[in-house]
């Protein structure tokens, strides 16, 4: 008995302890970047051109958009089809789901490394887009596919099946079952996988030198080549002239991030109610 | 529990500030293998030697490999045992230099020629240059481009360059290669492109060994290096030295060394000399 | 309009299924571009030499290929970062579903997912200049010596950029448990913890394990980060407080230079990783399976 009360007890303190260091990991982190890049915050950083001068963040700011919009309409699209396939029309048991789930599951453990030499070998030079916003959205619109199908798939399975059965019974069909009854309750989850999903891709920057480049232009066609925030903060410090602007940069990237998650909240919300 | 941390904090302040030890040991800090800055620096103090069995960089195994010269600035001015070397156009006052064979590390040493480290910036062409990557070029050798050099602390190497004029050419120029060079190149495309909005110069930053191969295979017009051509590559494309940088050996603020002869940076590289007290009593 | 209902569903079911079939296609072309590209260098250098081989001299004529140092490397990193970040994660996880207070919880979530957002370039800044530096004055005072950039840095560092994945993916798996497991445990007389920790945990596990499998992912597949704390040295690694590279880091470091043989034989090194990848997944999985037979 005494020892289940010391299991418990050191459970439990395990349990808070861990919290309180993640939470002061976390905001130490958080403070370090605000600290380091706050005072070189100024007006000349977010100039519409970017030069050797004022190493403006805001053509890297806009291409941080079309990535992301490029690679989440390839990626959002077949990642839930793929839940709903998995979840809704597939039986127990079947060799194709454990095969399609089982690639899912390998996809999302390859680094981003590896995507980065896949999508060099093979969108860049085989297929010849060159080094452009086009072949650094498929790239890594690949790497957070398996994201978004697994928050989805468990995401529909957290559906009630009563939800499905009273639709049914009501006489509609699956398709009108799934995308008016299935799917909008699931789609706080789902919400939360894109945001996942869209985290990763503003934070990537090992597969996108190989396949975007580097250049600092917003990008008059996908095309072009350009580079998002972070590769943006990976040029700046490498040759040690602008550190302080790569720390700027980084508590923009923050702000995004922080925005991205507020309003993906706020949505999800209203969803919800509705 | 707030107890112990301020402690731990105290605890690691205090190891921080502390006397510099001249017994511990020396912490190299060189460039990843293929660095422009690396090649040049091991190949001008005999670190790289070529004999029967071909070439070999005898940089000692256990030297800590930074990529970027951030890194290394980073890495140093932290490190009270640390030494590595960095381009002399981006040092800062975060670490300071050693004078080799007696001489101070200064831009004026590298133009008199006293000071022996310094390494070359060149651009790898093919012969059949497109006429707007020959401008381009005319442009970096003119006057006006070699000023930008000099106010950027680079050493320029032509004693009277003739001053530029825009020929109206148009086209697109794509230019890759060095990490080192470009910062250099990036004002020079910057005052380029001023005076010649019909040609776009493009520029990714790769590292010079892709600089070269990208300018042997064609897939951009000029590569950049920081490095000189070695034999192979000299057989496929030109070279246009177009400045010269100062290789400056770095230590951390707090290290008393004043001088290092060449033969004693070669010998702590190659890990002969371990310890700081071979120098420092 | 009963046939074209009907037809409605069949193409929608096709074109879910065409989805579902896109990741199959993917993972194919991966294997089929990395393979052809690293099989000249793998059939030049030799399987087992590139594997086995000690040396890692690129740019010397002539070169060396071993990628051994960097297994280790990565091996060594990856299991720190999963016995710091892993245990912390599950338990913050734990917390967060369970015994947080709510005013804690609205602070706490948009934080983890803020940092799930954070480029790894940053947290290699934050490792290089608050991790670094601690845990070489912590390797000066034990052992005398060394940079502070090791593999113990690098594993602090992973395990902290690991925490988001783990503590997000473990805390939907306990709370997508059925509240009927945490009541009906707490009817029975156990205690809060012992409910949540031996039935509620345990229910939640192939979440868990995902969440881990994943985080194993990031640790192994990190780049950016690991560069800029690990030390870089392809020398198979003796201490904790000595550096290591890493698989990625070796691709990273040399990609930008690399010309033929060299360039082949880092795409080799993808492979390499990959494998890795796979070989972790496979023994999961197995894992779980097992354990889920033996249960039933």
């Amino acid at each position: 008995m005494r020892l289940t009360k010391f299991i418990d007890m050191l459970l439990f303190s395990l349990t808070k302890i861990s919290a309180v260091i993640t939470m002061l990991v976390l905001f130490l982190i958080i403070v370090y970047i605000l600290a380091n890049g706050i005072p070189h915050l100024r007006p000349s950083l977010f100039a519409i051109q970017h030069t050797a001068d004022n190493v403006s963040m805001f053509p890297a700011l806009v291409s941080t958009l079309i990535i992301v919009l490029l690679a989440m309409s390839f990626a959002v699209p077949l990642g839930i089809f793929t839940g709903i396939y998995l979840v809704e029309y597939t039986k127990k048991g079947s060799r194709l789901v454990a095969l399609i789930r089982s690639t899912t599951e390998f996809l999302a453990g390859i680094p981003s490394i590896v995507y980065g030499l896949f999508g060099m070998l093979f969108f860049v030079e085989f297929l010849g887009f060159g080094f452009s916003v086009l072949a650094g959205a498929a790239t890594l619109s690949i790497m957070v596919l398996p994201l978004i199908i697994r928050t989805t798939e468990e995401a529909l399975k957290s559906v009630p099946d009563g939800y499905r059965e009273g639709s049914f019974a009501l006489g509609a069909g699956k398709l009108r079952t799934i995308f008016r009854i299935v799917l909008p309750s699931a789609m706080p989850g789902i919400f939360a996988g894109i945001i996942l999903a869209i985290g990763r891709i503003i934070g990537e920057s090992a597969a996108l030198i190989f396949t975007a480049g580097t250049i600092p232009q917003i990008p008059q066609n996908p095309m072009q080549s350009a580079r998002t925030l972070s590769v943006h903060m990976w040029a700046l410090s490498g040759e040690g002239h602008n550190v302080g602007e790569a720390y700027a940069t980084a508590v923009i990237l923050l702000v995004v991030v922080f925005a991205i998650n507020a309003l993906s909240a706020f949505v999800a919300k209203r969803l919800t109610q509705y | 529990m707030k107890k112990l941390l301020i402690a731990t904090a105290l605890a690691v302040f205090a190891a921080c500030g502390g006397d510099f030890a001249a017994d511990r040991e020396i912490n190299i800090i060189s460039r990843e293998e293929g660095s422009g800055t690396r090649g040049a620096f091991v190949e001008m103090l005999g670190i790289e030697v070529t004999d029967a069995d071909g070439t070999r960089d005898l940089t000692a195994p256990q030297a800590e490999i930074a990529n970027g010269t951030n890194m290394v600035i980073t890495a140093v001015s932290g490190n009270q045992h640390a030494i590595s070397y960095i381009s002399l156009g981006t040092l800062n006052n975060d670490v300071r230099t050693v004078n080799i064979d007696g001489v101070a590390a200064t831009t004026e040493n590298v133009l008199n020629g006293s000071y022996p480290l310094f390494r070359t910036f060149e651009l790898a062409v093919q012969d059949d240059l497109s006429a707007a990557a020959a401008e381009f070029i005319d442009f970096i050798l003119s006057a006006e481009g070699q000023n930008i050099a000099a106010e950027r602390g680079y050493i320029t190497v032509y004693p009277n360059p003739p001053s530029y004029t825009a020929s109206g050419e148009s086209g697109t120029v794509v230019v890759v290669g060095s990490t080192s060079v470009a910062p250099l190149m990036e004002r020079l495309i910057e005052a380029f492109q001023a005076v010649n909005a019909n040609i776009t110069v493009q520029m990714q930053i790769s590292g010079s060994s892709a600089g070269i191969t990208a300018a042997i295979n064609g897939t951009a017009d000029i590569g950049m290096t920081s490095r000189p051509l070695r034999e192979t590559e000299a057989e496929q494309v030109n070279s246009v030295h177009i400045a010269n940088d100062g290789l400056v050996v770095i230590v951390n603020n707090d290290n008393p060394l004043e001088n290092l002869t060449q033969d004693e940076v070669r010998r702590i590289f190659i890990g002969e000399i371990d310890r700081w007290g071979h120098f420092l009593e | 309009m009963r046939n074209f209902q009907y037809f409605r569903e069949m193409a929608m079911s096709r074109i879910f299924l065409g989805s579902a079939m896109c990741s199959v296609v993917a993972i194919l072309l991966i294997m089929m571009f990395l393979f052809v590209g690293c099989l000249p260098a793998i059939s030049e250098i030799g399987a087992a030499n590139f594997l086995f081989g000690e040396n890692w001299t690129p740019m010397n004529t002539p070169p060396s290929f071993g990628i051994l140092p960097m297994i280790l490397g990565s091996v060594y990193i990856t299991v720190g970062a999963i016995v710091i970040g892993v245990p912390i994660g599950i338990f913050t996880a734990v917390y967060l579903a369970h015994l947080c207070p709510p005013n804690m919880y609205a602070l706490l979530k948009p934080v983890v997912n803020l940092l799930a957002g954070i480029p790894s370039v940053v947290y290699g800044f934050f490792g290089m200049r608050l991790i670094v530096p601690i845990v070489r004055d912590i390797s000066q005072i034990l052992t005398g010596g060394g940079t502070g950039a090791s593999i113990l840095a690098a594993s602090l560092l992973l395990g902290i950029m690991i925490l988001p994945t783990v503590i997000s993916i473990s805390e939907s798996a306990i709370r997508a448990v059925p509240v009927e497991y945490y009541e009906g445990s707490l009817a029975l007389g156990a205690s809060q913890t012992r409910s949540l920790f031996f039935v509620v945990v345990p229910a939640a596990k192939s979440g868990i394990m995902a969440s881990v499998i994943l985080g194993i992912g990031r640790a192994v597949g990190e780049t950016m980060a690991v560069v800029m704390v690990a030390g870089n040295q392809a020398v198979i690694p003796t201490s904790l407080f000595r550096g290591a590279r890493t698989l990625t880091s070796n691709i990273v470091l040399e990609m930008g230079y690399a010309a033929e043989l060299h360039r082949e034989a880092l795409i080799a090194t993808a492979v390499v990783l990959f494998a890795f990848i796979l070989l972790v997944n496979i023994v999961f999985t197995r894992l779980v399976r097992r354990r889920e037979r033996r249960e039933k």
